[in-house]
């Protein structure tokens, strides 16, 4: 474990905090989103920095920072980032920033307070990401609720707005309820374990945990209550009906970071499995059921949709599934396509959103009925939403292709069955968000409004852009996020698969 | 020298980009561009040709390496994938072919497609499809293979849907593509497959393996990768989609479906020659699919009344026949055959439109006699013998209909399951309710106000609430008589429903099919 001279942890989770803090203080809202902006642009170098100082022979957990929090629970302020993590804070400030360029115009009312809680989200999320101590990770996770309250409920789009704020909330509180749980459970059993007093051996911090002995059957509890907190966040199906709501009702910019940003998948791979490393491979099949009914139950919803933003929704619950199933595949290669998949997640899944918001924003609906021959009026943003589909399918080219290929592969290695469960989920996606094309972009323009509407402006194909590059360049090279990850995941799968893994590639 | 083969797919790669990042921005648009658009899509492709003729040529003298290979594109564990491509042989010579059709085609398009909206696109499209192509035919790995495979279809589908205001164009495109992802998916299982019983992913090494694997494993693995060749080359039971796909530009369908792509099914046959050589009972089953669609396709042809569709269903004879060959282990007849039948085929559908153009006024060839006389063979014929139609109530159409009941599922059951609080635009529906509030009176409100619950908890409290109501109600306060057997009636009726409902095909299927699944 390497100490780096300077927090990068906490200025990543301190900036964007003190940008919200600056926009209360100025009057003038042009003000307050250009420190909007600069915080993100900022912010996105520094994760930038981290990830180029990150050192990829290490597989254990970087840029530690250790401090004192709550002394009598031992809780610290512990933060820490390993292969499996680095990647996500460069990827979230880069959609964050993508989100604050592709509303600069479209937020009208009360701007100053929508850009500060949209920073504090950030902080939150970025906190989420790197905290390795268990109650900081649940205070960051819930932290990202009250933003996201008031988001949903004072900007959204649709008339049930403040409803679905609510719906959120009650779904993610819900959420949270089996996670605290399993956490002081932990925290209790470590106590046990150590044989020391309750009070004396609490310990929450995540890399001694990993390491403490657990009876099988605590380690099945456990299990079961992280899935079940996470799954409502990733979201699984049967939790998953907040997301369609959500993306009906919040404003795009929203939908397209709660879709873009998947807290729920990551905490399974970083919590969940390795919390109960004995019991995990005996209930693996449970998770990966879980992960492939998902799969065809979005995809089977999606082809009923008739509105852009539910289908988009559906279908990244859909991609969503297969993400568990890599996960609970334990092969390297479908934990590979897991991460790569959730990181494009943050390219591919929020840029459709972003472009179904600026039809939305154009047109004021997105209902299959009120479009149609999109492609003639708004070329550009048709271009773009041809490069973002065919990477989500997983056209070689575009960052879909491997992150898919390895999912397969993973899958396939883990059970026959449920490979071909993947490959026939994947085939219902396409036919879902194509169909859908052919019927809103493509045709004949049968209403007046769409011939009068107006192609991307320079600063949405600005925000576009950044994304599809990214997409592009991921498609190309992927080996150079598999190396980030690749030391981290060898030893996680060491943790409770007692496979011959070689480390070769380390020295 | 053997290197520069690299720069055959990259040309038209970089071909492709630079038009297609100069149209989105606008600085290739319009007709006063067209020229400049022409050219880099032209001299990309003329340079990949003769760079063909180069290698083949020091091919023929000296010899070239069987696999080149230039690095790795992702190495995770035991998976390595490879950037090889085959620099020797029948790979090289079918390239150089390729090649020189797309360098024909491409120059006719010029003048074609002249002052067309779409130009830029079509020449964008176009060249992606020569990378697409010749990375297909050149890579030494599989999965390399299927990035040409993937790709071809992509750009296929772009100009199926070229005209993408009319409804019957993109309608089509997006039907082809869908039929299309099928055979993808089946290729990429025979991908999955190689990687995981061979450990190894490369065409060359894959015969070496061969035989530690048993005859079932064999033949699920050739049977993945004949599925796939046999979804790209139109063979039955998917031949409609040829049909639907002449809807793009002429010189379009000339290269895509009379002469390239709709051979890398049987190109792929020539690449997996070894493991068919092995599986006699999935090449049997490859010359029969042959056969039957040779015939399928010879008597629909026959019926067909505008020049394009005979002689697209002329290909799918023929392709026929080059799977019949295949199977039966003519490989040097297939090989005759398949070169012939390119170029013939490609300078036909090119010369389709002035073909008419020429014979315009001269009486067209008759349906045969025997055909003309047997009524009902002939309306069969015309109908294409409803192979569509029944696959689309085989597949599509259950799906569907799941898909809408689960969709019911969805907003009906597991919404309201879930628990979600009443919405504020539902609480104060009128006037007269929100003055209700304020009086604090709750005139018409037929719900017991004091278990009304929110949230999942909530519900279930509420209804827990209710039902025992309910039960009290009815049972209890108005007596056991007859309210009890009424009750009883109706309940047994909706398992009887719900039987029903479960007893249909549908679920059936896919009861069995999830059985099937936990099996394998």
């Amino acid at each position: 474990m390497n100490v780096s001279f300077l927090p990068m942890l906490s200025i990543l989770i301190g900036l964007p905090l003190v940008g919200a803090l600056l926009i209360a203080l100025v009057a003038h809202v042009k003000w307050a989103k250009m420190i909007a902006l600069t915080t993100a642009v900022l912010e996105l170098l520094v994760a930038v920095t981290l990830v180029f100082t990150f050192d990829t022979s290490h597989a254990d957990f970087q840029f530690i920072e250790q401090y004192a929090w709550i002394p009598t629970f031992h809780a610290t302020f512990f933060l820490g980032i390993d292969g499996i993590s680095v990647l996500f804070l460069p990827m979230t400030a880069l959609l964050v920033l993508v989100t604050i360029i592709a509303s600069w115009h479209s937020v009208q009312s009360l701007t100053r307070l929508h850009y500060a809680l949209l920073l504090v989200l950030e902080s939150a999320t970025i906190g989420v990401f790197s905290a390795l101590d268990m109650l900081l990770f649940f205070l960051f996770w819930e932290a990202t609720l009250p933003p996201l309250f008031f988001l949903i409920g004072l900007w959204g789009v649709g008339a049930k707005r403040s409803h679905a704020a609510l719906k959120y909330t009650l779904f993610m509180l819900c959420g949270g309820v089996p996670l605290l749980f399993a956490i002081i459970l932990l925290a209790v059993n470590h106590a046990h374990q150590m044989g020391e007093l309750l009070t004396q051996g609490l310990s929450f911090s995540f890399p001694v945990l990993l390491n403490t002995p657990m009876p099988d059957h605590l380690q099945t509890v456990i299990l079961c209550l992280l899935i079940l907190g996470f799954a409502v966040k990733t979201p699984l199906v049967p939790f998953h009906t907040w997301l369609p709501t959500v993306a009906m009702e919040s404003p795009t910019q929203l939908s397209a970071l709660l879709t873009g940003l998947k807290l729920g998948a990551f905490g399974l791979l970083r919590f969940a499995l390795p919390l109960a490393p004995n019991v995990a491979g005996h209930y693996a099949w449970l998770l990966a059921l879980f992960g492939a009914v998902t799969l065809i139950y979005g995809a089977l919803i999606a082809l009923q949709q008739t509105n852009l933003r539910q289908l988009l929704a559906y279908l990244s619950i859909s991609h969503v599934g297969f993400v568990t199933m890599g996960i609970a595949s334990l092969t390297l290669q479908g934990l590979q396509g897991a991460i790569f998949q959730l990181l494009n997640f943050t390219l591919i899944a929020s840029s459709l959103m972003l472009m179904a918001g600026f039809i939305q924003q154009r047109l004021g609906s997105t209902e299959l009925v009120h479009l149609g021959g999109i492609a003639k009026v708004m070329p550009t943003c048709t271009v773009f939403f041809y490069l973002c589909s065919v990477a989500s399918i997983g056209m070689p080219l575009t960052s879909g292709f491997p992150a898919e290929l390895l999912l397969i592969i993973g899958t396939f290695k883990y059970q026959f069955g449920l490979g071909v469960v993947g490959l026939f989920g994947s085939i219902l996606g396409v036919a879902a968000l194509f169909m859908f094309i052919q019927k809103t972009f493509l045709g004949e323009a049968r209403h007046l409004p769409i011939h009068q509407l107006v192609d991307l402006r320079f600063h949405e194909v600005w925000a576009l852009c950044l994304s599809s590059l990214l997409i592009l360049i991921f498609g190309l090279w992927p080996q150079y996020v598999f190396d980030i990850t690749q030391g981290s995941l060898a030893l996680w799968l060491n943790r409770f698969l007692n496979l011959p893994l070689t480390l070769s590639f380390i020295s | 020298m053997e290197h520069f083969i690299i720069l055959i797919p990259l040309f038209p790669l970089i071909a492709a980009s630079c038009i297609g990042v100069l149209h989105l921005f606008g600085v290739l648009d319009g007709e006063k561009s067209e020229r400049t658009t022409a050219r880099i899509a032209n001299y990309a492709v003329g340079l990949s040709c003769l760079i063909c003729f180069l290698l083949l040529g020091h091919d023929y003298f000296y010899q070239n390496t069987a696999v080149l290979t230039l690095g790795h594109w992702v190495r995770i564990h035991d998976l390595e994938i490879k950037l090889n491509v085959f620099a020797h042989g029948f790979s090289l010579k079918l390239a150089t072919l390729f090649a020189l059709l797309l360098c024909i085609v491409m120059r006719f398009s010029v003048n074609y497609l002249h002052r067309e909206a779409g130009f830029h696109r079509f020449f964008f499209v176009l060249s992606l499809f020569a990378f697409a192509m010749f990375t297909l035919v050149l890579s030494a790995n599989v999965v390399g293979t299927f990035v040409g495979w993937e790709i071809a279809g992509l750009c296929s589908y772009l100009l199926i849907g070229y005209l993408y205001h009319r409804h019957y164009a993109t309608y089509n495109a997006t039907r082809v593509f869908i039929t299309n992802r099928l055979g993808d998916a089946a290729f990429i299982a025979g991908l999955v497959l190689c990687y995981l019983w061979l450990g190894n992913i490369d065409w060359l090494d894959i015969p070496v393996f061969l035989h530690q694997l048993s005859a079932q494993k064999l033949n699920l693995m050739a049977l993945c990768f004949v599925i796939a060749a046999m979804v790209k080359s139109a063979q039955l039971p998917f031949t409609p989609w040829l049909a639907r796909a002449i809807e793009g530009p002429t010189p379009s369908s000339a290269i895509f479906y009379g002469a390239i792509m709709i051979h890398s099914g049987v190109y792929l046959l020539f690449l997996i020659r070894p493991l068919l050589e092995l599986t006699p009972l999935i090449a049997g089953f490859v010359a029969m699919m042959g056969l039957l669609t040779a015939g399928y396709a010879y008597f629909v042809g026959l019926t067909q009344t505008d020049i394009k569709t005979s002689l697209i269903f002329a290909t799918s004879a023929q392709l026929g026949l080059l799977f019949l060959e295949c199977g039966l282990g003519f490989w040097q007849l297939a090989t005759w055959h398949l070169f012939a039948h390119i170029s013939v085929r490609g300078y036909q559908l090119l010369m389709a439109p002035s073909l008419l153009q020429t014979i315009s006024g001269t009486s067209i060839q008759k349906v045969p006699v025997f055909l003309a006389e047997n009524q009902r063979f002939y309306t069969y014929a015309t109908q294409r013998f409803w192979l569509e139609s029944m696959m689309d109530w085989l597949l599509i159409k259950p799906i569907l209909n799941l898909a809408s009941d689960l969709h019911f599922v969805d907003k009906q059951i597991i919404d309201p399951l879930m628990g979600s609080p009443a919405p504020t635009i539902h609480a104060i529906s009128s006037l007269a309710q929100a003055q209700e509030q304020t009086i604090g009176a709750h005139l018409d409100n037929t719900e017991d106000t004091f278990a009304q619950g929110s949230g999942l908890a909530g519900k279930l409290t509420q209804w827990t609430a209710t039902l025992l109501h309910w039960f009290e109600y009815h049972f209890i306060l108005q007596g056991v008589s007859e309210n009890v057997f009424r009750y009883g009636r109706h309940l047994g009726h909706i398992a009887n429903q719900t039987e029903l409902a479960l007893l249909k095909p549908r679920y059936l299927f896919t009861f069995i099919f999830i059985t099937l699944l936990v099996a394998l």
